[in-house]
């Protein structure tokens, strides 16, 4: 059941699997692996996540309406009729810009610290 | 290793995590580094399916079960309490006229303890068919201590045959009975969709 209701903050903080998921699903609908390899990717190696990671996030961010899963496919003829595909959902979107400002405040945090040099 | 998760889980993201495990080992071992892909997917399986099976377990029907079931343990508990009580009074006693009951209490204790002990270990882990489980269990159970007090009797000597294999006769249709009595009383798990 899809929790549309439920404030964005109230999520808050997602944990970095989740994080990574949702962020790698910002650029548009991904299948299982394709998320993997996103998240691969734009970590730079560093968070791999496995199988049953992916999908017991999935599962809980599907219970959440943060994703949805989608029929329509980016390229039906290349594509594997069989994976699922998934997409982020306004209220994905809101959770995902609200985790991001919230760790955006960490870092200012962390700069005024010294901990971070400033951006220029 | 997809027997580690919950049979709702996999029933909906089963073939989509082989589809995704196919890829990852496909990936990796094209780049030599299939030592690596074993470790992250089973320290993955560790780390994720003891959730996956709490979250399910958590939920109504199942959990709903999880307590009829420790109430029946709890009266097989009862029952092999209530029948040491008169098999110790035979014993410390001597009751030769109710020597046959003696043996019929004898199989159906040890029966239980072990036959229960074990039907209780796989339906928690397994989450299978209560009835199906314990005719198995108790058929192996039996038989197999039947086996071993007839060995046992062999070597000693002075041993009551017939008694021994119509107690444990006795106490696989007892512990049958109980155990059909209780299924009937579970509710059926459903899948989630």
């Amino acid at each position: 059941m899809p929790k549309e209701r439920l404030e964005p903050e109230k999520l808050l903080p997602l944990t970095s699997s989740v994080f990574h998921i949702l962020l790698a699903l910002s650029d548009g609908d991904l299948h299982g692996y394709g998320i993997m390899q996103e998240v691969s990717e734009h970590t730079g190696g560093q968070i791999r996540l496995g199988p049953g990671t992916l999908y017991g996030a999935i599962k809980r961010l599907l219970a959440n309406g943060l994703i949805v899963e989608v029929d329509e496919r980016p390229d039906p003829e290349l594509d594997d009729e069989r994976r699922r595909y998934y997409r982020l959902t306004d209220f994905g979107q809101k959770v995902l810009k609200a985790e991001a400002q919230r760790i955006s405040k960490l870092v200012s945090v962390a700069q005024q610290k010294r901990l971070l040099p400033k951006r220029t | 290793m997809l027997l580690a998760y919950p049979r709702e889980f996999r029933f909906v993201y089963g073939s989509e995590m082989t589809q995704v495990f196919c890829d990852c080992y496909r990936d990796t071992n094209s780049r030599g580094r299939i030592v690596e892909f074993w470790v992250r997917v089973i320290l993955d399986v560790i780390r994720t399916a003891p959730l996956e099976r709490w979250e399910t377990l958590r939920k109504g029907e199942t959990m709903r079960n999880v307590k009829r079931d420790v109430l029946g343990f709890l009266a097989c508990l009862a029952i092999i309490v209530l029948a040491v009580i008169p098999h110790r009074y035979m014993v410390t006693h001597g009751a030769g006229s109710m020597f046959l009951v003696g043996y019929a209490l004898d199989a159906i204790i040890s029966a239980g303890v072990v036959g229960n002990l074990i039907i209780f270990v796989l339906m928690m882990a397994m989450r299978r068919s209560t009835f199906r489980t314990a005719l198995w269990s108790l058929l192996i159970v039996n038989g197999a201590l039947l086996l071993i007090a007839i060995l046992i009797g062999i070597r000693v000597g002075g041993f009551n045959f017939p008694a021994v294999v119509v107690s444990y006769i006795v106490s696989f249709l007892f512990w049958l009975a109980i155990h059909w009595i209780w299924s009937q009383s579970r509710t059926p798990a459903e899948p989630v969709a």
